[in-house]
C-alpha cells in the first residue's frame, strides 16, 4: 500500500532520527551512533601494546583490553583524528567489533533529526572518518563512521602481524 | 584588446588587491557567523557554517589568492560551486564590501594559474576572475 505524500514525507523524518552519544576528543564533539557502542567504561584494565611491526604501522593502537573473552584493540581517537595528544579518560567498547576508542569525555544519548551529508569539498580522510553532521544544540557535530577507527586494511595488518607472532611462539 | 561582451560580476577584496565571481554563481554576502570547525585533513577548508538549516563549508582561498598575509576576513561571500557534477554552495572569506560590477574581459597572457579564467579591466585596476571549482579541486588534490 503507498502511503500519502505526507506520510511518505513523515517516514523519512523517522528515518532520519537516530540516537547517538556525544563525545568529546582534543576539544572537538563528535557523535557516534548508540547502536554501534557497546559499552563505555573507565581506562581501567588497559595494556600497552607494543608489538613490533604493528606498533609503527599503526600508531594510532595503544593498547588492547581483555573483556569477557574477547581482545578489544583500543584505539587513541586523538591520534586517529590527527589531533594534538588528549586527555582521554573513557573508553568506548564498539559493538560486533574488535575495536574500543579512547576519549577524552562522553556526554549523554541524543536524538538527531537530520543526518547532512558531508559536503564534498571534504575529500580526504575525513570522508572515511564520518557518515555526516549534524546539529546538536545549534553547534555541527560530525557522526563517526565506527567502522573507521580500524579499518579492513589495518585488521588486516593486524591480523598477520598476530599470526606472524603466534608463529613464532609455536615454533 | 577586449574578448567577451560585458558580464556582471562580484568584485570582492581580499587585502589590498580585488578579485571577481560571475555574479550568476553568487547567491549572498552574509555577515562574520559563527565558523565551526571540525578535524579533517582537506587543505583551505576552514569549517563550516549553518546557514538557514544548510551545512556550508567554508573554503579559505585567500591563502592561495594573496598568501598567508590576508588581512582578518570580515564577510562570507557565498556561491554556488561545481564539483563533481553537483551544484554546492561554499563560503568564500573576504576582507570587506563587495561590489557589483560589469565589464568585458580581457584576455589571459598564458602564464596564469589554471584557477584564473580571465581578468577585467576596470579603469587602471586588472581583477582577476576566480573559476573557484577549479582552485579547490586543484587544492584538494595537493
Amino acid at each position: 500500500m503507498k502511503g500519502s505524500p505526507k506520510s511518505r514525507a513523515q517516514a523519512v523524518a523517522q528515518a532520519a532520527r537516530e540516537d547517538v552519544i556525544v563525545f568529546a576528543v582534543g576539544g572537538f564533539r563528535f557523535a557516534i551512533a548508540a547502536g554501534a557502542v557497546k559499552e563505555i567504561r573507565g581506562m581501567e584494565g588497559l595494556h600497552a601494546f607494543t608489538l613490533g611491526g604493528i606498533s609503527e604501522q599503526i600508531g594510532k593502537l595503544s593498547y588492547t583490553l581483555e573483556r569477557d573473552g574477547t581482545t578489544y584493540f583500543v584505539i587513541d581517537a586523538a591520534k586517529h583524528f590527527g589531533l594534538p595528544p588528549a586527555h582521554p579518560s573513557r573508553v568506548m567498547i564498539l559493538r560486533n567489533a574488535v575495536t574500543a576508542v579512547l576519549v577524552d569525555s562522553t556526554d549523554r544519548i541524543m536524538e538527531i533529526s537530520a543526518l547532512h551529508a558531508l559536503p564534498r569539498v571534504f575529500t580526504h580522510e575525513e570522508r572515511s572518518w564520518y557518515r555526516g553532521l549534524a546539529v546538536v544544540d545549534g553547534a555541527v557535530v560530525p557522526v563517526v563512521n565506527h567502522q573507521a577507527f580500524l579499518n579492513k586494511s589495518e585488521l588486516d595488518v593486524l591480523r598477520a602481524g598476530l599470526e606472524r607472532v603466534r608463529g613464532v611462539v609455536t615454533a | 584588446m577586449i574578448v567577451d561582451t560585458d558580464k556582471a560580476y562580484v568584485l570582492f577584496p581580499l587585502g589590498e588587491k580585488r578579485f571577481a565571481l560571475p555574479a550568476e554563481a553568487v547567491t549572498e554576502l552574509a555577515r562574520p557567523d559563527t565558523l565551526q570547525t571540525f578535524p579533517h585533513r582537506t587543505p583551505l577548508l576552514a569549517g563550516v557554517l549553518v546557514r538557514r538549516g544548510r551545512i556550508i563549508p567554508v573554503c579559505d582561498v585567500a591563502q592561495i589568492l594573496v598568501g598567508p598575509a590576508a588581512p582578518p576576513r570580515k564577510f562570507y561571500l557565498i556561491a554556488n560551486c561545481k564539483l563533481e557534477s553537483n551544484q554546492q554552495l561554499t563560503a568564500v572569506p573576504v576582507t570587506g564590501e563587495c561590489e557589483l560590477a560589469s565589464a568585458a574581459r580581457a584576455p589571459l597572457t598564458g602564464s596564469e594559474p589554471q584557477y584564473i579564467s580571465g581578468k577585467l579591466v576596470l579603469g587602471d585596476e586588472t581583477v582577476e576572475i576566480v573559476a573557484l571549482e577549479k582552485l579547490i579541486s586543484t587544492e584538494a588534490a595537493a
